[in-house]
């Protein structure tokens, strides 16, 4: 099942080191050939974090440590990271070099956990997958080889939850989302493990990972396999809420969804709810009357090239709350067939109101489904319409003369620091940005 | 279980001697997987009579993922479970990659089963990348016998391989069980494999004499067990299985330098005189 495609929209395995620069002083170490790091972090990455980007500490392989095995200047470089770069956590990432020619990283590695360093290991190669499933084993080594040493006889905390979610720096508002999605679990009375970035307390938060309650898996499917892992090794239950909870809506019906597998208080959690309702309302209030007599026209359809988290958490917030049409959707992650029937099925039930049809092209050949949009959209050329893509979707939207939202990678045309759509506040930053962008071709 | 890698200069009959050794075990009605590290995938045709099964490889690239063990393992002669990794055709790709990755898949989809009591790793002859390496690794074969005949090139094959044995078994678990002598009726061969061996630090555990009729049973796609159950070769190889049950000499080998190999092949390896021919 192999051929030739334009425009990924993820990239190789290695691309899981990402990960580790977004949990807070994780330090990526690659066992790989030049240049690996700073290929995926321009990729998926905006400024290179604690040890990403050029910072990440590299073998380099060249050919002679094809020829002649690489594992002495693994060992090497492993050694001197410790002394170079203060890190919490080190995870060494293998490349295609190292994964072809058979070093025994696993062994290497071993060496340092055998003296209590923190560092584990995690054979990809990046030909062997894309970043969306590589991301799962970097999670589940980190859980398997150091979060496990610190299991011994603890004892489940109530209240606890471990978030999975949004993949850091696959998803361009990783950081924003997570933040948000923290507060408001929080809000209700959780004591949340985020993970990774700037909300997150860093390695210390992984410790406590066996010891929640439950755990709550955010998304479509890349990641699933997480929750899923925990429950097989500590018996913690999951939940998993399909997509990303974009916008007040579904982000109370997330919170709603929680608490009833939480057993939560009721009460509590409506009150919480209804609070951030009002507050939120309170502005749309506010600004009713200029989007109801917005006469210059806001988008009256969308189209989304995204993964599927994302797409089906997009679509449903701005069908139920902006009104705007789902045109095609097309999914871009790889997504594997098997998780393919319920994104369908999601997609299904995508209004509040009524059943409605939305085609969704499974497709990560972004180039071929540009193509496909362009065509599709020829015949709703007197509509504005609205795309959420990446950066290499500004020409086609210029081409349609259509506003572009970016919310998945490349980003080029704008920065990202907390910037979150997840979230009753996400849902505001969302209006906000569809209008700014439309006010920007004001004349 | 115990998980067995037999290495050995190519051509020396690691799978003949493998696929005859375990039929031996069967007999003993030990549970057994024959995992075939080859990309010729030959490892396991005596035992499943013909060359007929799919390899790993050859499912992960027409089907792109396996999901069932039962795409891949086949039973055989005594219940034995056959595997075969596969690879690519001579000339192309990368082999070492390719035993990576079937063997990483039989772990994934759960291969290795309480129930058994051996699993035979079967590598090609030349271990010249770290992917034929990969069932010496921590967590798979903890012991490993090597298939030698009296000829020179075979001894220093087996040398050779000594000297990565050694590597893997300072830092983890694997061990050296003993030299396998597979005879080509070279002069003083049980002698000059037995001292190579304890050179090694290690023995001699078996001599299997040469006999056509492995050759007879090869060409009719059987085990000399399975094939001529009475012959007194198929009691060589039930010896040999015996033998290797009851081993308990595990060691970390000494590979010697090529003077010192060269000293006992002089020493050991030619016959001064008839009396030495132990054969007449």
């Amino acid at each position: 099942m192999s051929g030739a495609i334009e425009q990924p929209r993820f990239t190789c395995a290695l691309g899981a080191c990402q990960s580790v620069v977004a949990i807070k002083k994780g330090v990526p170490i690659l066992h790989s050939g030049p240049g690996c790091g700073v290929q995926v972090s321009r990729i998926i990455g905006q400024g290179e974090g604690y040890a990403g980007g050029s910072t990440m500490p590299c073998t380099n392989a060249e050919e002679s440590d094809v020829v002649f095995g690489g594992e002495k200047k693994l060992r090497d470089v492993v050694e001197n990271s410790f002394k170079v770069i203060d890190g919490d956590l080190y995870v060494v990432i293998t490349g295609c070099t190292a994964a072809i020619t058979g070093d025994d990283v696993a062994a290497v590695v071993g060496e340092f956990q055998e003296d209590d360093k923190p560092v584990v290991y995690v054979e990809e190669g990046g030909f062997k997958s894309n970043n969306y499933v590589s991301h799962s084993r970097v999670v589940k080594a980190i859980i398997d080889q150091y979060v496990d040493k610190f299991n011994e006889d603890r004892e489940v905390i109530p209240g606890l939850v471990n978030v999975f979610a949004n993949i850091p720096y696959q998803d361009p508002y990783w950081n924003g989302n997570l933040e948000q999605i923290k507060r408001v679990l929080t809000g209700i009375g959780l004591k949340v493990n985020i993970l990774f970035g700037n909300e997150s307390e860093g390695v210390s938060e992984w410790k406590s990972i066996p010891q929640a309650e439950f755990n709550i898996f955010a998304g479509s499917w890349a990641g699933l396999d997480i929750v899923k892992h925990l429950k097989r090794k500590y018996g913690t239950p999951y939940l998993h809420f399909p997509y990303t909870p974009i916008g007040a809506k579904e982000t109370t019906k997330f919170l709603r969804a929680v608490a009833e597998f939480g057993n939560l208080d009721q009460e509590k959690v409506e009150a919480y709810i209804d609070r951030e309702e009002k507050k939120f309302y309170a502005h749309i209030d506010k600004m009713a009357s200029f989007m109801l007599e917005f006469r210059y026209g806001i988008p009256r359809r969308f189209y989304t090239l995204a993964d599927a988290s994302n797409a089906l958490g997009f679509s449903k917030f701005f069908l139920n709350e902006l009104g705007i049409i789902p045109g095609i959707q097309f999914i871009v992650d790889d997504i594997p067939e098997k998780y393919q029937e319920s994104v369908l099925e999601e997609f299904s039930k995508i209004s509040d109101l009524q059943t409605r049809d939305v085609k969704v092209v499974f497709d990560p050949d972004a180039g071929l489904d540009q193509k496909k949009l362009l065509e599709d959209a020829k015949d709703y050329q007197d509509k504005r319409l609205l795309i959420l893509g990446s950066s290499w979707d500004k020409h086609i939207a210029d081409e349609l003369h259509a506003d572009l939202l970016i919310i998945s990678v490349p980003v080029q045309h704008r920065l990202v620091m907390n910037c979150g759509y997840a979230g009753y506040e996400g849902d505001l930053r969302a209006i906000e940005d569809i209008y700014d962008r439309v006010l920007a071709t004001y004349r | 279980m115990r998980q067995i890698a037999i290495y050995g200069k190519g051509g020396i009959g690691k799978s003949t001697t493998t696929q005859n050794l375990t039929a031996g075990l069967a007999e003993l009605g030990k549970k057994i997987m024959v995992v075939g590290c080859d990309p010729k995938a030959d490892s396991t045709r005596l035992l499943l009579n013909g060359l007929a099964q799919r390899t790993v490889l050859d499912t992960l690239r027409e089907e792109g993922e396996v999901d069932d063990l039962k795409q891949i393992e086949k039973e055989g002669f005594g219940g034995i479970r056959c595997v075969e990794s596969g690879g690519p055709e001579p000339g192309v790709g990368c082999a070492g990659r390719g035993i990576i990755t079937s063997i990483g898949m039989l772990e994934d989809l759960g291969a290795y089963t309480d129930d058994l009591d051996y699993v035979f790793y079967d590598v090609l002859g030349d271990v010249v990348c770290g992917g034929f390496a990969m069932p010496i690794r921590e967590g798979k074969a903890k012991e490993i016998y090597i298939v030698a005949s009296g000829e020179m090139m075979a001894l220093y094959a087996a040398n050779n391989i000594c000297k990565g044995i050694q590597k893997y078994a300072l830092k983890g678990g694997v061990r050296l069980g003993g030299i396998i002598c597979n005879s080509r009726n070279v002069d003083r061969e049980k002698e000059l494999l037995r001292h190579f061996a304890e050179e090694l630090g290690s023995q001699l555990i078996y001599f299997v004499p040469r006999d056509n009729e492995v050759q007879r049973a090869e060409i009719k796609k059987k085990t000399v067990i399975d094939h001529d159950p009475k012959h007194p070769q198929a009691q060589e190889y039930r010896n040999l299985a015996q033998a290797i049950e009851n081993n308990t000499q595990f060691v970390i080998p000494k590979p010697m330098t090529q003077e010192r190999l060269e000293e006992i092949l002089f020493e050991f390896g030619l016959m001064d005189n008839i009396k030495d021919n132990y054969h007449i």
